[in-house]
């Protein structure tokens, strides 16, 4: 298991470097933040004051390695809007997107293996049809107009729920159920389809010829077996909340990291988005690490080949 | 003689064999072989009414983006800006207006038109680069492995770890929003999902022999490649790309709602939503309209990639033709429905209630005596038929020369009969089968793959999968009809009353329990014991047939085991609870001979240890030879000769039984062509009429064709589903 993990960790460093490069350069060549920050009228003394004090006269090689000392050192720099650290700036933003996409995740993966399972029971029976057309909607609907749909029947309408903020459970609703809906209906599909593969396994059939009850069969012996294609599914998914996150944080004003990417691109302001990205990239291979710990708790032969 | 016999029976009102016989031939038309296979996918998705839906409505979307700009002229960015906000569903301003007009008097319907055009132009050239890149970029890795391989994977790993939105919105924003900036970074974020699944399957392919014979001849990687790999891999490729199109449409409508994406006077369905947004409360159809247009359009794009990838998978399309999975209970069908089939499975039960002690409808007399040794007395009306079937298993008659003769039939089948539904209509692949076993007995059902016979066992242990239904017939277990219980019921029985040993047990044990587990299950799930007692009668059980160092090995998972290990405990499950029946179906037929005889002596062992009836089912003539009593020989779904083993392999009353045992090489048969029966086994869809082996028998004639022979006894214990059984078993 160690060896495992090891083995992940050290395969992550150069993806993670190459993201950290691919974004410092990517953001620099979003324009010079002195015409986004200095007034029109700034005198070029001026600019080159601001571009000095905040290391981008400098060759961007040089800024590059200055700032992965600094990173080494947990120093992410200041943020250019605010003169606070960017560190600050993230971490207070990253909890809310956590909870959201935490939530979410939760909610999706339970209400899949029920659907999904409930699905594949029967086989192109009407509960089937009817799971596999909903969920492959679900899964094709835009969540920024979900969104915006909710707000204007739930919120406009009929006053039920606010349109944003982050207070009162009411508030979470809007939010989670637009950042769920894509991922619940893909997960629903890919249960549904490793559920019809599991339940018509051989040893399915042994369980059954033991006298085991449905429940047993489903629970006990399909679902484990199915289980894998779908954690790995709900794992890309959840990377994929992010993209949901910049959507749903920004139509309903969420404090998550996700807003805050979008402000830092638009603001460029490096150091925090350098930041945020650094993070997020940080969470998704822990995410990943972490669906490889299940899986090999899931699964014997994927702890055996781990070990070996 | 014989032919009085079958016109007996017909006046006899049992049934109608020639017009049986001519159905079954007439069910597949020659017609279906010549279609195009063009007609076919045509057929195929005339077939299914959402794939159907799917394709109109994308073709639909296709016409408005190639016909919009001709339709609509400028109406979609002409301002009105006398005329605003008009509510939609009214036709008084023209078709344009149908869907209402946002703030500048725009039209929605037509600014609808508009944006099919500009979201297709990004959706399309996106998916295209993608999918052409990146599969020909991992069919190119997975084909020669190694460090391309490697390479190639980490790059996909480095892309698909960045969030693509972000992505998105960053290159945008350096390089200025536009459609082929779009594309561009579309393309790029998503080529890793093709090159993943390209590399997968062509990686696969890699290890198989013909592609290690193309490397032999010389041929060229990107030859082998364009002839080898890329058609297998295309269809998976295809409908990856179509739900692809579904996610390059809904990020850039994201990209375009968020204001970095196509930029005014442009207009796209998601910039359109980002536009109603701000008027929501006043005009809600601006964001309406535009959503659902999405909505439907990638539905229908999912629903056709759901469609392809079941279209290209075989063995997945049986599917369609299911109307209900339903398992468990026995439907019994309408009798006029089936009335054919099922009289000819009545006669058949009709004979082997004579034949078989356990139906014998007057247990009196000598076996010889009473079997109906002439045909004309088959042809007397039997109480046995499935629709007027007495009491089940009444005394059963002594039957001489067979050693277990005074016990009842443990496990009595009669005149099974099981359909598979296929969307071509139901094809009967068991067709009136009856056999019965005792106590301490072994019966083997013989026949070759394709027969049958695994379907009867499964139809008894009620395990057929849900395409396959039981259509008549009874399976009785010391009396008690299982095809006609509930589930419950059924339950309680599968265990300690019937049990089955499967083929392959590397399947068939659960792969992520330990065999601890799933061996103490059928105690824990019957005897309702603990945990840890269950386990010590696993280990008990493990150390009876013969698993060295059961406590620790019980802990293990099923592929810490070798093949014949594995054959054991699936055995030791099966006879946990000491089940009066136990099917064994092909229990060997994954292993090696050494190990194979050391499985059969277990179960011989086990067999009169526990006195069960085991039902061998094989297609090994030595195993049978070697370690069955009795055998009921398997062709074409229906049981065509049974009888004690010895006499039926010394004297096969049967064609079918002669020519299986002459394909076999014999020390007498030596410097001699091996015998062989020709042709092969009917396809179950188009059973030929009569005798369903008459196209390969040597000895077939005119009455094959037109009458189907029933099994009739042709001496002590023995029958024979053939018109000239009499004369064989005479001869």
């Amino acid at each position: 298991m160690f060896t495992m993990l090891r083995r992940r960790a050290v395969s992550s460093v150069i993806p993670l470097l190459v993201v950290v490069l691919g974004v410092f350069f990517l953001a620099r060549l979003t324009g010079d933040p002195a015409n986004l920050y200095l007034p029109l009228s700034a005198t070029p003394e001026m600019r080159a004051e601001f571009s000095a004090r905040n290391g981008f006269d400098q060759p961007l090689v040089n800024q590059f390695g200055d700032y992965l000392v600094q990173v080494a050192h947990l120093d992410f720099g200041e943020s250019l809007r605010t003169a606070q650290s960017a560190s600050g700036a993230v971490l207070r933003a990253f909890p809310a997107t956590l909870q959201l996409a935490g939530w979410t995740m939760l909610l999706a993966i339970v209400g899949a293996v029920v659907i999904g399972s409930l699905a594949a029971y029967r086989p192109n029976s009407a509960t089937d049809r009817i799971a596999s057309f909903l969920s492959s909607t679900a899964a094709s609907v835009p969540d920024f107009w979900f969104a915006i749909m909710g707000v204007l029947v739930f919120a406009v309408t009929l006053g039920w729920l606010p349109t944003s903020g982050t207070s009162g459970a009411a508030a979470w609703v809007l939010p989670v159920t637009t950042l769920l809906i894509r991922p619940f209906g893909v997960l629903v599909q890919v249960v549904r389809g490793a559920m019809v593969s599991a339940l018509s396994a051989p040893y399915v059939k042994v369980a059954r010829s033991k006298g085991a009850n449905e429940v047993r069969v489903v629970f006990g012996h399909a679902l484990r077996n199915a289980a894998a294609p779908a954690l790995t599914v709900a794992g890309d998914l959840a990377v994929g909340l992010v993209n949901g996150a910049v959507v749903v944080e920004t139509i309903f004003g969420w404090p998550g990291i996700g807003k805050l990417m979008i402000d830092s691109v638009l603001q460029r302001d490096f150091a925090v988005l350098q930041a945020a990205v650094l993070l997020t990239a940080l969470v998704i291979f822990a995410l990943n690490i972490l669906v490889d710990i299940c899986h090999a708790i899931l699964d014997p032969r994927v702890r055996q080949r781990a070990a070996a | 003689m014989l032919q009085k016999n079958n016109g007996q029976s017909d006046s006899a009102g049992s049934g109608d064999v020639p017009e049986d016989a001519g159905d079954g031939s007439g069910t597949t038309p020659a017609a279906d072989q010549v279609v195009t296979a063009r007609r076919k996918w045509l057929a195929l998705l005339l077939q299914d009414r959402f794939a159907c839906a799917a394709v109109l409505i994308l073709i639909g979307v296709a016409l408005c983006a190639v016909l919009g700009p001709l339709l609509i002229g400028d109406l979609a960015t002409r301002q009105n800006l006398r005329d605003p906000g008009r509510e939609p569903f009214s036709l008084d301003h023209g078709w344009a207006f149908v869907l209402g007009s946002d703030s500048l008097g725009r039209p929605v319907a037509a600014r609808l038109i508009a944006a099919a055009g500009t979201t297709l132009s990004v959706a399309v050239p996106a998916v295209l680069c993608s999918l052409v890149v990146g599969s020909v970029w991992g069919m190119w890795a997975g084909f020669h492995g190694g460090w391309r391989e490697n390479v190639s994977l980490r790059i996909a790993d480095v892309i698909l770890s960045f969030p693509s939105l972000l992505l998105a919105v960053v290159v945008l924003y350096v390089f200025s929003p536009s459609a082929s900036g779009i594309v561009l970074v579309l393309a790029v974020a998503r080529i890793p999902v093709y090159l993943r699944t390209a590399r997968a399957e062509s990686a696969e392919l890699r290890s198989r022999l013909f592609m290690d014979a193309a490397r032999t001849f010389g041929t060229s990687s990107w030859a082998s490649i364009r002839r080898h790999v890329a058609p297998t891999v295309l269809p998976t490729l295809l409908t990856v790309a179509a739900l692809d199109f579904c996610f390059v449409m809904l990020t850039e409508s994201s990209l375009s709602f968020l204001g970095i994406g196509i930029q005014p006077p442009d207009v796209s369905w998601g910039l359109m939503v980002a536009q109603g947004r701000q008027e929501l409360q006043s005009s809600w159809w601006i964001a309406v309209f535009p959503g659902l247009a999405i909505v439907v359009t990638t539905v229908s794009a999912t629903v056709l990639a759901a469609w392809a990838r079941l279209a290209t998978d075989p063995g997945q399309r049986w599917r369609h033709g299911l109307r209900r999975g339903g398992r468990g209970r026995l439907r019994r069908p309408a009798t006029g429905a089936n009335g054919a089939r099922q009289s000819s499975a009545a006669e058949t039960a009709a004979v082997v209630a004579g034949a078989e002690p356990a139906h014998s409808p007057a247990p009196s007399g000598p076996e010889i005596e009473h079997a109906p040794a002439v045909p004309e007395a088959e042809a007397e009306p039997t109480p046995a038929t499935p629709e007027a079937a007495p009491a089940p298993a009444p005394a059963p008659a002594p039957a001489p020369g067979d050693h277990a003769s005074t016990s009842p039939a443990t496990l009595a089948v009669d005149s099974l009969s099981v359909d598979i539904r296929t969307a071509a209509g139901p094809v009967p692949v068991v067709r009136g089968v009856s056999f019965a076993v005792r106590s301490g007995e072994t019966l083997a059902l013989l026949g070759e793959s394709g027969c049958g016979k695994s379907m009867t066992a499964h139809a008894v242990a009620g395990l057929l999968d849900p395409a396959a239904e039981v259509v008549g017939g009874q399976a009785l277990l010391e009396g008690e009809d299982l095809l006609g219980l509930g589930a419950r019921a059924r339950r309680r029985l599968a265990g300690p009353g019937l049990a089955i040993v499967f083929q392959d047990a590397l399947s068939a044990l659960n792969p992520v329990q330990t065999v601890g587990a799933q061996l103490a299950e059928p105690f824990r799930i019957h005897e309702r014991m603990s945990r840890r007692a269950a386990r010590a009668r696993a280990v008990e059980l493990m150390e009876r047939v013969g698993i060295p160092e059961a406590r620790s090995r019980a802990g293990a998972y099923p592929h810490q085991f070798s093949g014949g290990m594995r054959q054991r405990l699936l055995i030791a499950m099966a006879v946990a609870l000491r089940p009066k029946v136990l099917l064994a179906d092909e229990p060997t037929t994954a292993l090696d001979v050494t190990v194979q005889a050391q499985i059969m002596d277990l179960l011989r062992e086990l067999r009169s240890e526990q006195r069960m009836a085991l039902v061998l089912i094989t297609h090994d003539l030595g195993l049978v030879a070697e370690h069955a009593d009795r055998v009921a020989v398997m062709y074409a779904g229906t049981v065509v000769e049974t009888g004690p083993v010895a006499e039926v392999f010394g004297k096969p009353n049967h064609p079918y039984t002669r020519g299986l045992l002459e394909s076999v090489p014999a020390e007498q048969h030596k410097g001699t062509r091996l015998n062989s029966i020709p042709g092969s086994p009917p396809d179950p869809r188009s059973v030929p009429s009569g005798c369903a082996f008459r196209m390969r028998c040597p000895m077939a004639r005119d009455l094959c064709a037109t009458h189907r022979p029933v099994l009739a006894a042709t001496g002590a214990g023995r029958a024979a589903a053939c018109h000239f059984g009499k004369e064989l078993a005479d001869a």
